[in-house]
């Protein structure tokens, strides 16, 4: 071997590698920026994963905000309140309470949603989902067949008497491997939502009201009656469908009473009420007469349309 | 005079449509996909491998000829050493900007440092250096201008195609795909279509 070349092979490289970190070390020394020290104490006090659950690119990125005055002191979605207080103290002002992270179903369809075939395969919402998209009418709604329960590490789900999934809110840990495992998750069937306060629009769907109305009893009709009788202007109908802001959400029920459909529920506040531990528990639909089609036909198309602002 | 300008116009059209690197080369095809969502995020990113590629190859020309061709181990050593160098320059460049021009730190953001291991910026810097390595007909070896212009007219190129593949995936958006195909696939397509309207452009001058 020719011990020369290696030695000049080295030698390049050391040489280059001198030069740059040199340079670096002397520009780190004449550039350096006066960064604000509360920046460094919020980080020290953030967990440092870089995860981005937040929606920052990394813990940094999260303390600027933070300091920044962006975002709260329970921006940091991993750490929970431990975190919110170590950041509430770095920075001198006062912690809050984080609302941990539950599932949350958004469909209410069940044995009220109709099906396109009788399916007798696997019993698997993967397995159906992957025959001709599934034997529910609707796009967007909940088989039933209980991947999520399978799933679910903590034992936090089982299926009711609707044939639908429901969640034990004191068990659910937030952990999201049931939105993961939902073959209709990416689609929103099952998504997070803050554990107390919020309300749950049981539907997911986007096709037209018109269209919703004859394959699912319960759909959202997108009437908008739900946004009119929001006081805090939390509920919106967006591609006709009713969608929750949590963080505007104060919890009232006014839209819960609003909706013709029963659509809408108070999933957060039920729950932690001793007496019903699990989700809509208040509901395998007792009493629920669904309004006949002409009555809901005649909500949808009122001054519900998308696009149609009165 | 005349010649000189005729030359380092070829070189500038030749790098940046004619050999366009991301629809003609395919090199660098991550960026194309990963930022071309929105406009901004496009513009950013041209913006910032224009910048780097150029600071690149300057150093990268002057690594290769005054050290490793003098010590006789360029040829398998050029890409850890041009890596080094893109690397540090990067870094360098970036506590630079940040206390130089805030503005322009904050407008470049992450996408700063992800081009430092960008593989169309190492693609540029060899080729603008190594003598005999895609030179389209031109020269055999680039001088140190010939090497600035080349790759200034590679980054052009980039940042053109990215931003024209941003304006059609933001139309794409909200244009009436098929459901199966609506995202990715769709773009695949469009990319595939935009790179058979630059390859249409191969042989134009000569180069």
């Amino acid at each position: 071997m020719d011990l020369v070349l290696v030695a000049k092979a080295i030698g390049a490289l050391a040489i280059v590698g001198m030069v740059a970190a040199s340079m670096l070390a002397v520009a780190s020394r004449r550039f350096a920026v006066e960064s604000d020290p509360r920046i460094e104490a919020v980080l020290s006090s953030l967990p440092g994963a870089n995860c981005g659950a937040c929606g920052r690119p990394s813990c940094f990125a999260a303390a600027e905000a933070i300091v920044a005055g962006e975002v709260s002191v329970t921006a940091c979605t991993a750490g929970g309140q431990q975190v919110a207080d170590a950041v509430a103290a770095a920075l001198g002002v006062e912690s809050c309470a984080v609302l941990p992270l539950v599932s949350q179903r958004r469909c209410g369809g069940g044995t009220n949603a109709g099906r396109a075939f009788a399916y007798s395969g696997l019993m698997s919402c993967g397995s159906v989902a992957k025959l001709a998209g599934g034997d529910l009418v609707c796009p967007a709604g909940c088989f039933g067949y209980g991947d999520c329960v399978a799933a679910c590490p903590f034992g936090a789900m089982a299926i009711d008497a609707r044939g639908l999934p429901v969640v034990d809110l004191n068990l659910c840990t937030g952990c999201e491997i049931c939105v993961r495992e939902c073959p209709r998750g990416g689609s929103g069937l099952l998504a997070m939502a803050p554990s107390l306060g919020p309300v749950a629009v049981r539907c997911s769907s986007h096709d037209r009201p018109k269209l919703r109305k004859s394959y699912c009893s319960m759909c959202c009709i997108a009437c908008k009656k739900c946004e009119k009788a929001c006081p805090v202007d939390a509920i919106h109908v967006v591609e006709w469908l009713a969608v929750v802001d949590f963080d505007a959400c104060i919890g009232c029920g006014r839209c819960v009473e609003a909706c013709p459909q029963d659509c809408i529920d108070l999933s957060g506040r039920e729950s932690v009420a001793p007496a019903a531990a699990i989700d809509g528990a208040a509901g395998a639909v007792p009493g629920f007469t669904p309004m006949s089609d002409e009555e809901a036909l005649a909500l949808s198309e009122s001054p519900g349309e998308p696009g149609e602002q009165p | 005079m005349m010649e000189l300008l005729q030359h380092f116009a070829l070189l500038l059209i030749g790098a940046a449509l004619v050999n366009n690197i991301l629809l003609t080369r395919f090199i660098g095809l991550c960026p194309f996909f990963g930022v071309s969502g929105t406009m901004e995020t496009s513009v950013g990113m041209a913006g910032a491998v224009l910048f780097v590629m150029t600071l690149a190859s300057s150093a990268t020309w002057v690594i290769w000829n005054w050290l490793l061709v003098p010590l006789g181990v360029g040829e398998f050593l050029y890409i850890p050493a041009f890596i080094l160098v893109i690397a540090s320059l990067v870094q360098f460049v970036e506590m630079y900007l940040r206390k130089a021009s805030p503005a322009l730190y904050r407008a470049l953001g992450i996408f700063l440092p992800l081009i430092t291991t960008n593989c169309a910026v190492l693609a540029a810097a060899t080729e603008a250096t190594k003598p005999g390595y895609f030179k389209m007909n031109l020269a055999y070896n680039f001088g140190f201008g010939e090497a600035v212009v080349y790759t200034l007219g590679v980054a052009i190129g980039f940042g053109f195609a990215l931003i024209t593949f941003a304006a059609l995936r933001e139309r794409l958006d909200v244009a009436p795909v098929p459901a199966v195909m609506k995202g990715t696939p769709m773009a695949f397509i469009t990319a595939g279509l935009l790179s058979f309207g630059y390859v249409g452009l191969s042989g134009l001058f000569g180069i």
